[in-house]
Order: structure tokens, then sequence, then C-alpha cells
């Protein structure tokens, strides 16, 4: 088993700008986990991980001259409902998205087969329709 | 970073050509006006690279620069690469045309000249080009909208794209950056393009320098040739470089932030 299980978002940014969505085909996911993660290339990726293991997120833009960078991860919760509202924030102009790197390790204490969801917010750009986010992927215990 | 920069060098040929410099004749821009470019739009563009490093001091992200140049006063490099010599073929059957129809027609001596005259200025000026001339050499003149250019003198013309030679300077000097030229299958750079990637471990204001060939219309013999001027301009790169951080925890890694469920009761 590798220590480390990279997710990575593609994203078509001009689509989910154009569109105002993640979803329509603008987002896919992907892992390299060796377990048997579902929904390899679409939003819906459950990567399937063990206790201990390193889970690094990181974005890339369909269009390389397009900007894209993960504003926040937030675990939802076992009912699926976030801590956070469920809009976004609004973007504050001089986040310093582009330093900060995703990376944590999964706790010891998660129900084996419970998919724990989680909110992915995208910034694109910046400005008011600049955030947009899915609640579809998800993180599970086998 | 994975955005790559683009740097956009628009020039004002036919005025750049007058006045023998670029200075005040380019406009520059990138797209990182929104992490701190300044100067967007005028010949004075500062762009900013905002680069990262881990806490081992190493380079966290890597930059890549495009250098796009467009003109002022050109047929748009978009239209097909086919579009002058389709312009000058439709030129010469309608001149032809015009041709036939007068040697049907029966004119006096005076009247036939000056038709056969306005016949001969409507076929334009064919244009015989050295160096790099996009998409003009051994074509007609053209116009900005593509149509013939019957008197050279008095018409204004399109130019050939400006064309990026060189990048140097006190940033490549100084190793900050590499620039190169790639060939690319984008015909609307004319299959080639410039780019660079960025040290960013060393951060400060570095200046660089493109040279631009552009090319006048000279006539010559009798003839008119597209003759390869080259001209420079300055830019600079202001490169910044802050420590990488942990999104979850804004500091080192930790555990993923996920709930502790609850005790079943």
């Amino acid at each position: 088993m590798n220590q480390q299980v990279n997710i990575v978002v593609v994203v078509d940014v001009i689509g989910a700008l154009s569109d105002g969505t993640l979803r329509n085909g603008n987002v896919m996911m992907v892992d390299d986990g060796t377990l048997d993660s579902t929904g390899q290339g679409t939003p819906d990726l459950c990567t399937v991980v063990q206790p201990g293991q390193v889970v690094q997120w990181s974005a890339l833009a369909v269009d390389l001259q397009t900007p894209v960078e993960i504003r926040n991860i937030t675990f939802l919760g076992a009912e699926g409902n976030g801590s956070n509202g469920s809009t976004p924030s609004a973007s504050a102009d001089g986040e310093k998205l582009d330093l900060e790197t995703w990376t944590g390790v999964v706790p010891g204490y998660l129900a084996p087969g419970v998919a724990q969801k989680y909110r992915l917010e995208l910034r694109m750009h910046e400005g008011e329709h600049s955030l947009l986010q899915i609640d579809s992927p998800a993180l599970m215990c086998p | 970073m994975t955005q790559q920069l683009a740097i956009i060098v628009l020039v004002d040929v036919g005025t750049a050509l007058t006045s023998k410099t670029l200075d005040g004749n380019t406009y520059l821009f990138d797209n990182m006006q929104f992490h701190g470019s300044t100067g967007e739009g005028t010949g004075e563009l500062v762009t900013a690279i905002n680069g990262s490093y881990w806490q081992d001091g190493s380079q966290g992200t890597e930059e890549v620069l495009n250098w796009l140049p467009y003109s002022l006063g050109s047929i748009p490099p978009t239209l097909p690469r086919g579009y002058h010599a389709e312009r000058s073929r439709q030129s010469d059957e309608r001149a032809l045309a015009d041709l036939r129809a007068l040697a049907e027609k029966p004119l006096a001596g005076a009247e036939a000249a000056n038709e056969v005259n306005r016949i001969h200025r409507g076929v334009g000026h064919r244009v015989k080009a050295t160096g790099r001339a996009h998409g003009a050499t051994g074509h007609k003149l053209l116009d900005v909208t593509g149509a013939i250019v019957t008197d050279i003198g008095s018409d204004t013309h399109s130019y050939p794209g400006p064309v990026i030679t060189d990048i140097r300077g006190q940033a490549v000097d100084e190793k900050i950056m590499y620039p190169s030229e790639y060939g690319s299958p984008d015909l609307v750079t004319d299959g080639w393009y410039w780019s660079a990637t960025v040290d960013t471990s060393r951060p400060g204001t570095y200046s660089y320098t493109m040279q631009i060939q552009l090319h006048d219309l000279v006539q010559e013999g009798g003839e008119w040739h597209w003759e390869p001027v080259t001209m420079t301009c300055e830019s600079q790169l202001r490169i910044i470089t802050e420590p990488r951080r942990n999104g979850f925890t804004k500091a080192g890694m930790g555990v993923l932030p996920i709930a502790v469920p609850a005790p079943q009761a």
C-alpha cells in the first residue's frame, strides 16, 4: 500500500465559469489509490483510503493559461451537512491560494464502508463569480 | 502554481516603423494582473511572478512564461493561411475578366487606354519578402480589410505581424529565466513561439529585452519588398517567493478535519 494517495481535480475553467457549475463535465477527479475507488473521472469520486495514509489534493486546469486553485475542502459529516453554509463565502482578494497545499492524514476513527463526503471549493481568477463548489466527492475506509 | 503566464506584445507596426522605435508603440499585457502585475496595456509592464518554497527552502512551484506578439494595423493572424494567396488570385481573375469584357467592347483608342489603365491599377502590387514576413511573401499588398491596395503612396496597407527573434538581458544573463523558441502547432503564431521557465528562488525585479522584427515596405529597382527591421523593447519580471503552507491547518500537515462520530447511545 502506498503511503500517499493523490487526488487530482482537473478543471475546465472556461466551461465551469460559463456554465456556472463544476458539473456538466467541467470537473473530473481521479486518484492513484490502490484500493477500489469509484467514480474515477467524475465529480463523484469516492477514494478508498486506509487510516494513516496521507491524502493530497491538487487542482489542474485543462487550459494551462487559466487559473484554478483549491480554496477549501470541508468534510460534511455523517448527515452530509457541512459545518459551513451551503454557499461559498465571498472571495477575498489577496488570498494566496497558490501557496496552499491540501494534504492530511486519514484519521483512525472512520467507520468502514461509510463515505465521508466533502465539499470542494475552487477559485478561478477572482471576483464574485469566481467561486464554485461541489459536495459530491468522498473518502471512504474499506 | 500550475497556470502558465501569457505575455501579449502588441505593436503599432506602422508607427513604430515611421518613428523607428518601439518606445511608445508597444502595448504589453499579461494574464496576471490579479497576482500583482502592473503597467498592463502600456510599454511599462512589470509581470508579477509569485513563486513559493517548501519548508526545506527548495523551490515549490515552477513558472512558465509564453510570449505572443500581435500587430495593430494588420490583417488578423487568425485568418486561414491561404488568405493572402486567395485574395491575390481573386484580383488576378477579376482583372482577366475585365480585360475579356474590354476586348469585346468597341471602344475608341483613348477610352480603351483609360480602361486598361484602370484595370492595371486594380491589379495591385506584389511584394517580395526577405526575413519572416508572415503570410505576405510574394502576395499582393492588402489593406486591413483584405482589399487590394492600388496606390501604395496614399492608401494605408496591412503590415506583416511582428516576430520575436530573441529574448535576452538581465533576467537571462542572471539565469532567472531560460527563454527559448519552440515550434508550435498553432499557426496563429506562425508555428513558433517563445517560452521560458523561471527560477523563482531569487526574488527581485529583473529586466529583459525582446528583439522584435518588423517589416517595412520599400521599393527597390521598381519592385516592392518587405524589408526586415529589427528593434528592441524592454520589460520586467518582479519575482517574489513565499513559504508554502497546509490549507487545512495553515501550518504543517495534520490529521484530516473529519468529525469524530458521535458515540452511539
